[in-house]
């Protein structure tokens, strides 16, 4: 038997999640930058900055399994700061963790916190103390997307390492892999169509392949993009092109559909608008002041007020702005 | 007379109703004190039955119940004065004994120095204290949250609030009309203890009564449909700012009419105006809320009547049927499955080491992966309602 599946997972990316360094696809340098300081069974604070899905959190467990081998559970803690609420859970969590001598022979204990950029930076700086009062017995490693949202002083502390976007040839490397583990044939456009469908995400192209695999073992794109197209989130488009045709009752209909089908938020629905507003068919002038007003709504939505009054009152601007067009 | 709710009041563990983890936290925080933690924060929406909890642990335990709550605590000396003593106090005939300090939250409203100190005999007490709140996430409460084991109780589901007063009409050999109980289930919004006393009262009226309180309800609607035709029919004048005083409705009902209605009355820019005073109402809605002042109402009432009003330069003659407000149903509705969609993404984030939001956000796929393999569900140790809401 292949030893480096497990074979205890039915969900392919936790089945063919690399266990060693050898079996990292793509970023070569970091691995074998990040693989060095592990065999000298001492690292120092980490930092990994890069988009999702390019190996973050699979490298930092493959930095845990290398030092603790099979002690690595009890060594190790994962938190995300994007679930956490508020920095003291998370202080709560790595006080109760870091306490503890570790066991074995590494002198230190390792946390992974994930996703750290959503962390306030005043939380920053409570984390900083706490990595600083827990130096001697505990590791970090943090991750982000961009670590320009991370606070320097705790720059300052880590090894930074930049991840880059899986090129189309790593991810290739990846399904073809498990492709042939898994017996199936796939067409050569198939790639193209996951990668496209994944934006580079890793995880998220094996998410595809599988549920396509599901349907059929043996994969061509149409089926790929059959499959991708009923996961597609409605589109605030629609929201958008009903209010600037006057149809201002479809336009909201649709909005709550959207808000509650999908669980978006009243936020997460104003950011998309304010990025559509540069693909429509509009006078500049006018998509200014569109802008303007999406500002001002966004900015009560965080205030506290109730997001779908607030979204009606922004698509009734829209409805304005579809007859300035006319 | 005893009310129903408290003749009712849960007494043992096997009880409480909805509220299975929470009971799973606090026993475990008793069995265990004063190892981990010597205080326990329950929190959750008035009528979850946190205090019955901590009851029912005293029971439980075979404990005596000490309790404090807002009305005898009001600072720091006072909290000195009464609650030392308890927690260093041996328990009569060697019983245990459990501390309850009921709404911690509204207890030490003034009074910083409180707070800190009731952090402070949480460190030495020598019995398990249980404190409950609203919300145990406020900045005032900062101090204890590091010093307490943190407990959600979550609002009841309106099918337990239906089982539960099905269960003490049978008892009680009092009717209600299924579709009554059905509306006091859902209305009460979770709240057990409302939902109780909504039901005693009604069960007292004849079935006629019953059904008139529907009519009620009916008539109350007669009134806003009135209201809605004077902002949205005539001419502002100072009378339309008398529009909503006769109306027995809260202004966020009334806002939820209005909202629905706007687009059947006005177009364009008017409709824009609309919605732009609506919002401005909803932010001194939001203000009123965050600050306790409640003069900000009468800007609210002046944008909702006169505000509409003022748009119509001429009185209008023509008839529109106006709707009912439906969202904030549609909304319920949905937050029933959205609960199974964040469990089920909450164990996919575990297992796959990303953030429960990105499941959240990524979640048509991660659907479409659950359902391609039997196996997966057992992985994940899904659960059979997450299940359904799979297949669904």
């Amino acid at each position: 038997m292949d030893k480096e599946i497990d074979h205890d997972s039915s969900i392919w990316t936790e089945k063919y999640r690399p266990k060693e360094f050898s079996e990292v696809f793509g970023q070569n340098d970091i691995i074998k930058r990040v693989e060095s300081l592990t065999k000298a069974m001492n690292i120092p604070h980490l930092l990994f900055a890069g988009p999702a899905g390019v190996g973050k959190s699979t490298l930092a467990i493959v930095v845990v399994k290398e030092l603790f081998k099979s002690t690595w559970r009890e060594n190790y803690l994962e938190l995300n700061a994007s679930d956490e609420r508020g920095i003291n859970v998370v202080r709560e969590k790595v006080k109760n963790f870091a306490r503890t001598k570790s066991l074995g022979k590494v002198p230190f204990k390792v946390i992974f916190l994930d996703e750290a950029d959503a962390l306030t930076p005043e939380a920053q700086q409570a984390l900083r103390r706490t990595m600083e009062n827990y130096s001697s017995g505990c590791r970090f490693i943090l991750s982000c997307n961009y670590s320009s949202k991370i606070i320097d002083p705790i720059q300052s502390r880590c090894a930074i390492f930049r991840f880059k976007l899986l090129e189309k040839k790593d991810i290739e490397k990846v399904l073809q892999k498990i492709a042939k583990n898994e017996n199936l044939t796939m067409h050569p456009d198939v790639l193209e169509v996951i990668y496209e469908g994944s934006e580079g995400d890793c995880r998220r192209s094996i998410n595809i392949l599988q549920s396509t695999a599901a349907i059929s073992p043996s994969i061509n794109p149409e089926l790929v993009s059959t499959m991708l197209a009923n996961t597609k989130p409605k589109d605030i488009k629609v929201v958008l092109d009903y209010a600037l045709a006057g149809d201002f009752e479809n336009s909201r209909e649709k909005l709550l559909d959207l808000m509650l089908k999908e669980s978006i938020s009243g936020q997460e629905v104003v950011k998309a608008i304010q990025k559509e507003i540069w693909n429509l068919q509009i006078e500049p002038e006018i998509k200014v002041k569109l802008t303007e007003k999406t500002g001002e709504i966004e900015f009560r939505i965080t205030e506290g007020s109730d997001p779908f009054i607030q979204l009606q009152s922004l698509l009734a601007s829209f409805v304005l702005a579809g007859l300035g067009k006319k | 007379m005893t009310t129903w709710a408290e003749k009712y009041r849960p007494i043992y563990f096997e009880d409480i109703r909805g509220q299975e983890e929470a009971v799973a936290k606090i026993k475990d925080f008793i069995k265990n004190f004063p190892l981990k933690k010597r205080a326990i924060i329950l929190y959750g929406h008035t009528g979850t039955g946190k205090t019955a909890l901590a009851h029912a642990a005293a029971k439980e335990t075979n404990s005596e119940i000490f309790e404090l709550n807002a009305s005898n605590l009001r600072n720091k000396e006072k909290l000195k004065e009464t609650l030392k003593p308890a927690i260093e106090q041996q328990a009569l005939l060697k019983k245990g004994k459990i501390i309850l300090i009921d709404e911690v939250d509204w207890v030490m409203g003034e009074d910083r120095g409180g707070i800190q100190e009731l952090s402070e005999l949480i460190e030495i007490s020598e019995y398990p204290m249980v404190l409950t709140a609203n919300d145990a996430w406020t900045k005032k409460l900062a101090p204890l949250r590091k010093k307490c084991e943190i407990v959600e109780l979550k609002d009841l589901d309106y099918k337990i609030i239906k089982d539960v007063l099905i269960k003490i009409l049978r008892k009680e050999k009092k009717f209600i009309d299924n579709k009554i109980l059905t509306e006091i289930s859902v209305k009460t919004k979770g709240d057990l203890r409302a939902a109780i006393n909504d039901c005693q009262t009604i069960s007292k009226l004849s079935s006629e009564d019953q059904i008139k309180t529907l009519f009620d309800e009916r008539n109350k609607e007669e009134d806003i449909l009135d209201a809605l035709k004077k902002i949205f029919k005539l001419k502002a004048t100072n009378e339309t700012l008398r529009t909503f005083d006769q109306i027995d409705m809260k202004t966020d009902e009334i806002i939820l009419w209005i909202e629905k209605n706007i687009p059947l009355e006005y177009q364009d820019k008017k409709l824009a105006k609309a919605y732009e005073l609506l919002s401005e109402t909803d932010l001194f809605n939001g203000r009123i809320y965050k600050q306790q002042y409640w003069r900000f109402l009468v800007y609210e009432n002046i944008f909702l009547s006169y505000g509409m009003a003022s748009l119509n330069k001429e009185n209008k003659t023509n008839f529109t049927k106006y709707k009912k407000p439906t969202r904030v149903l549609k909304i319920w509705m949905n937050n029933q499955k959205t609960i199974q969609k964040k469990s089920i993404s909450e164990k996919y984030a575990k297992h796959s080491h990303i953030s429960i939001k990105k499941a959240m956000k990524e979640f048509p796929i991660i659907k479409q992966l659950i359902n391609s393999n039997p196996k997966i569900p057992e992985e994940l140790d899904l659960n059979e309602d997450e299940m359904a809401y799979l297949k669904g």
